[in-house]
């Protein structure tokens, strides 16, 4: 028995300590560097925050050019795709604009009567958006994390819980900030959390990541049955996200409402930072 | 002339699972596939780091496992230190299992390396869970353990061969 355990004692001796031909180290001492850099990690402290900047910044580049050839030959398939589907489009295109083109008119009604009516009540019209083009550079999946990377950072005024659309439909906010790249945290992430509206009643919930596709409508009232089509927009109720900027439309899933979002966020290649809430806010 | 051009194509074959190893850590080439099946995923860095720790260790040293895993933190924004601790937890394990075990088959390749998965996940959620923000799927990480114990036994195939043609060269 005693000899059973000396042998695995110094099995396991063996395994941590042993180096081989062509190591310099061996495994113990990389175990305790890691645990030793991720305490320094974990305390955040000015040093390590602005070493793992520099650190994002360059591995992020890096692995862009990386990438780079990959991305092309997905680029190339794709739109090898799209050119065999431009016919068909095409057409659904024509009859689309042609119904489009009718509801301008409407809209251009609606807008000046809504313009009519805000004046009415006082409230202020949000102007164009400030915003900052970024591209994204990194979108790598993973089953725990939903971010992509884009090319700017606190260099472009980003600031850490920015909102990003793509076209004018949410993507998610910004949760990191380097020097030249920032880290965006997606919709459909496991952390994410979004204060929304929808219906006519403009009914309150929490979009939440489930870390699939489609996220999830928490906190809805009490025996609320949502209707699938009603678009949800987001609430602003956490101060940070302006209100009324679209997300997606409601899906139901065994009568679970889930959302399904206008931007896919596996398909994003340029994205928009909205900055002017914030200046706003710096000013005041 | 022949020598060196011998020696290149070693070095050359050797040097094919550390590249492999940083290239998975670096690219936003990764083996997640929720797009097509939801489920779908597996850390393809385990199975290497497994596979060559166990075979030959010279060849994936551990200053590249330890870097690798670096990298990947910083790419999935990962508080550092996370993965490399993760990886060379199954390295450990991997040499552990090369001092205790004289004859290795497939087989005992495979169930070892369900040992080697169990504790890399586990100080991953120990870590993840007790000292960051980062919110979890159990079910996903499950999911992402089991397909990568799946497909073990395909990668196994795979570096066999190519462990044979290294060995030819050297050989030659």
């Amino acid at each position: 028995m005693a000899t059973n355990r000396d042998d695995f004692t110094i099995a396991i001796r063996s395994a941590l300590l042993q180096k081989g031909a062509k190591q310099r180290y061996s495994l113990f001492f990389f175990i305790c560097i890691s645990i030793l850099v991720f305490f320094l990690d974990s305390f955040q402290s000015k040093t390590m925050t602005s070493a793992k900047s520099l650190l994002n910044d360059g591995v992020y580049r890096i692995s862009s050019v990386a990438t780079s050839p990959f991305k092309f030959v997905v680029f190339i398939g794709n739109l090898s795709k799209k050119h065999f589907l431009t016919y068909n489009e095409n057409k659904i295109l024509k009859a689309e604009l042609a119904k489009f083109r009718a509801k301008d008119f409407q809209n251009d009604f609606l807008k000046s009567q809504n313009r009519n009516l805000q004046e009415i009540l006082k409230s202020s019209i949000a102007g164009d958006e400030e915003g900052v083009m970024a591209k994204v550079l990194l979108d790598k999946e993973s089953p725990f994390l939903k971010s992509i990377i884009v090319n700017k950072g606190s260099k472009s005024k980003i600031k850490k819980g920015m909102p990003v659309v793509s076209s004018t439909y949410l993507v998610g906010r910004v949760v990191e900030v380097n020097y030249l790249s920032s880290r965006v945290l997606l919709l459909n992430d496991l952390n994410s959390r979004i204060p929304v509206e929808f219906g006519d009643r403009a009914v309150q919930s929490i979009m939440t990541g489930e870390g699939t596709s489609k996220p999830r409508l928490k906190f809805l009232p009490e025996n609320f049955e949502a209707l699938e089509g009603e678009t949800i927009f987001t609430s602003g109720k956490d101060g940070v996200l302006k209100p009324g900027i679209p997300i997606g439309r409601i899906e139901l899933f065994k009568n679970e409402p889930s959302v399904k979002l206008f931007s896919d966020p596996n398909q994003l290649s340029v994205v928009n930072i909205i900055l002017s809430n914030f200046i706003q806010k710096n000013k005041l | 002339m022949a020598l060196i051009y011998r020696n290149f194509r070693i070095s050359l074959g050797n040097a094919g699972p550390i590249l492999l190893l940083y290239f998975l850590s670096i690219t936003e080439i990764d083996t997640e596939f929720s797009k097509t099946f939801d489920i779908l995923s597996f850390n393809l860095q385990l199975i290497v780091i497994y596979y060559w720790a166990l075979k030959n260790p010279d060849i994936l040293g551990n200053s590249h496992i330890f870097f690798a895993g670096i990298i990947n933190d910083l790419i999935m924004a990962l508080p550092m230190g996370t993965s490399a601790m993760s990886y060379l937890i199954v390295a450990f394990v991997a040499s552990y299992i090369r001092n205790v075990t004289v004859n290795n088959s497939l087989m005992t390749d495979w169930f070892t390396f369900l040992i080697a998965i169990f504790f890399s996940n586990l100080t991953y959620l120990i870590l993840i869970s007790n000292f960051s923000d980062y919110g979890l799927s159990y079910i996903n990480l499950f999911y992402n353990s089991f397909f990568t114990f799946l497909f073990y036994p395909l990668f196994w195939l795979i570096f066999n061969i190519y462990k044979a043609l290294i060995m030819v060269k050297i050989n030659d």
